[in-house]
C-alpha cells in the first residue's frame, strides 16, 4: 500500500487529526520552556573561581574553608561541599583587593588612603605577596555589620570587585588602572 | 623539790604562751575575714551585669591600619566574646535588635598604634619583624557610663601569620570582658 493511498483513507485522516489535536498543547508549551532557557544566563555565574580560601567571617562557612567563589546575578557566593554563603551586592559597604589604587584618593576618603601606604602602589595585607586578599564589608538582613576575608591566587580578586561594583556594591577605593598593552 | 617546782612553772608558762599565740591568731583572722565584708566593700567589688553587648567596628583614628586587619580583629572579637558565654546576645554594629536590649553594653575600639611586622623576618631572625597592634578598648553601659577603658595590645613575636595578631588581641579583650562582667 502506497503513502498516497493511506492519506486518502478517511480512517487514517481522522487518526491524524486526533494526533494533531492531542499534540497541539505540547507544541505551544515548548515556547515558554525556550524562553526560560534564555533567562538562564542570569543565574549562571558571571565570574567564578575554585580553590578560594575563606579566611575569616563566613557565618555559615567555617574559617579557612576552601571553596568556589562566584558572582551569580547580583550575589557574591562562596560554596563549599558543606555550606554556601551569599552576600547581596547592594548590601556590600566596601571592598578591598591588593589591586586597589592609591591614587585618586583625597579628602573624604582619607581613612581609606591611610589604609594603603605599606609599600608600592598596592595594599599590603595579612598574608604574603603571592596571594590576593579580597576583603568584603557588608550588612546582613538585620543591619548587622560583617566582614569577610577571602584569599585568592594573585591578581584574581579584581574581576570580582569590578563585577560587584557593576551590580551595585560600594567600594571606597577604586581598582588600579590596568597597564596599557604596547 | 625546787627542781620539780621550776620545771612545773616552765611548763605552765610555755602552755600559757602557746595559748596566747593561738588566740591572737584566731581573733586577728576573724577580724579580717572576707566572709563578713562591710556593705561598702561589697558594693565596690560587685561586677556589673549585662545580658547583651554590641561591638562597634574599629575606629582607625589617625593610625593607618589595613582593612583586612580591621575586619579580622572585628570577626575574631565577635567569636571570642561569644565564647566567654557572659552575654545572651552579642550584637554586631548596626543590628536593629540591639535597640530593644534593656541592659546593653557597647564595646568600641580606637587604634593607638599598629606595626605590620614581617612573617618572613620573624621566621628567619626570630628577634625582629614582630607584628603589633594596640587599640583603646572602651566599654560603656546603657547609661553611657564607662565600664572599661584600657589599651590592649596584640602581638605575634616569633612564628605565625600576621593574622595571629588579631587573634591575640581578641583573646585579651575577651579575658577583660570575662573578668569585668
Amino acid at each position: 500500500m502506497s503513502i498516497q493511498n493511506l492519506a486518502t483513507k478517511p480512517g487514517f485522516r481522522a487518526r491524524g487529526l486526533f494526533l494533531l489535536v492531542i499534540s497541539a498543547p505540547f507544541l505551544f508549551l515548548a515556547a515558554p520552556a525556550r524562553s526560560q532557557t534564555s533567562d538562564a544566563p542570569q543565574t549562571t555565574p558571571s565570574v567564578t573561581l575554585p580553590n578560594v580560601k575563606l579566611v575569616i567571617g563566613g557565618d555559615t562557612v567555617k574559617n579557612n574553608a576552601t571553596g568556589t567563589l562566584s558572582v551569580v546575578g547580583n550575589v557574591l557566593q562562596f560554596t563549599t561541599d558543606k555550606a554556601t554563603m551569599q552576600v547581596q551586592a547592594p548590601s556590600i559597604l566596601d571592598m578591598f583587593t591588593n589591586e586597589d589604587s592609591r591614587q585618586d584618593i583625597t579628602g573624604a576618603a582619607k581613612v581609606a588612603t591611610m589604609a594603603i601606604p605599606y609599600g608600592g602602589s598596592r595594599v599590603l595585607s595579612l598574608f604574603s605577596h603571592g596571594v590576593d586578599v579580597f576583603t568584603v564589608e557588608f550588612t546582613d538582613a538585620n543591619g548587622g555589620y560583617h566582614g569577610t576575608i577571602f584569599m585568592l591566587p594573585q591578581k584574581m580578586a579584581a574581576p570580582f570587585k569590578k563585577q560587584l561594583v557593576a551590580m551595585g556594591a560600594k567600594a571606597s577605593v577604586p581598582l588600579a588602572p590596568e597597564p596599557e598593552n604596547k | 623539790m625546787e627542781k620539780i617546782l621550776k620545771s612545773h612553772t616552765r611548763t605552765t608558762l610555755s602552755v600559757v604562751l602557746v595559748l596566747t599565740i593561738v588566740f591572737t591568731c584566731v581573733f586577728s583572722l576573724a577580724a579580717g575575714s572576707p566572709a563578713a565584708p562591710s556593705s561598702d566593700d561589697a558594693k565596690s567589688t560587685q561586677k556589673p551585669s549585662a545580658s547583651s553587648i554590641q561591638i562597634q567596628p574599629i575606629d582607625p583614628g589617625d593610625v593607618p591600619i589595613p582593612p583586612d586587619f580591621r575586619v579580622a580583629v572585628y570577626e575574631n572579637l565577635i567569636t571570642q566574646i561569644q565564647k566567654t558565654g557572659k552575654f545572651q546576645h552579642v550584637y554586631r554594629s548596626g543590628d536593629k535588635d540591639a535597640a530593644s536590649a534593656p541592659d546593653l553594653v557597647t564595646l568600641s575600639m580606637v587604634t593607638q598604634s599598629f606595626n605590620k611586622g614581617s612573617q618572613k623576618k620573624r621566621e628567619v631572625t626570630t628577634v625582629s619583624g614582630s607584628s603589633q597592634i594596640t587599640l583603646k578598648v572602651h566599654i560603656t553601659d546603657h547609661a553611657g557610663k564607662t565600664v572599661v577603658d584600657r589599651d590592649v595590645q596584640g602581638k605575634v613575636r616569633f612564628f605565625g601569620e600576621n593574622l595571629r595578631v588579631t587573634y591575640d588581641f581578641s583573646k585579651k579583650v575577651a579575658k577583660i570582658v570575662n573578668d569585668t562582667f
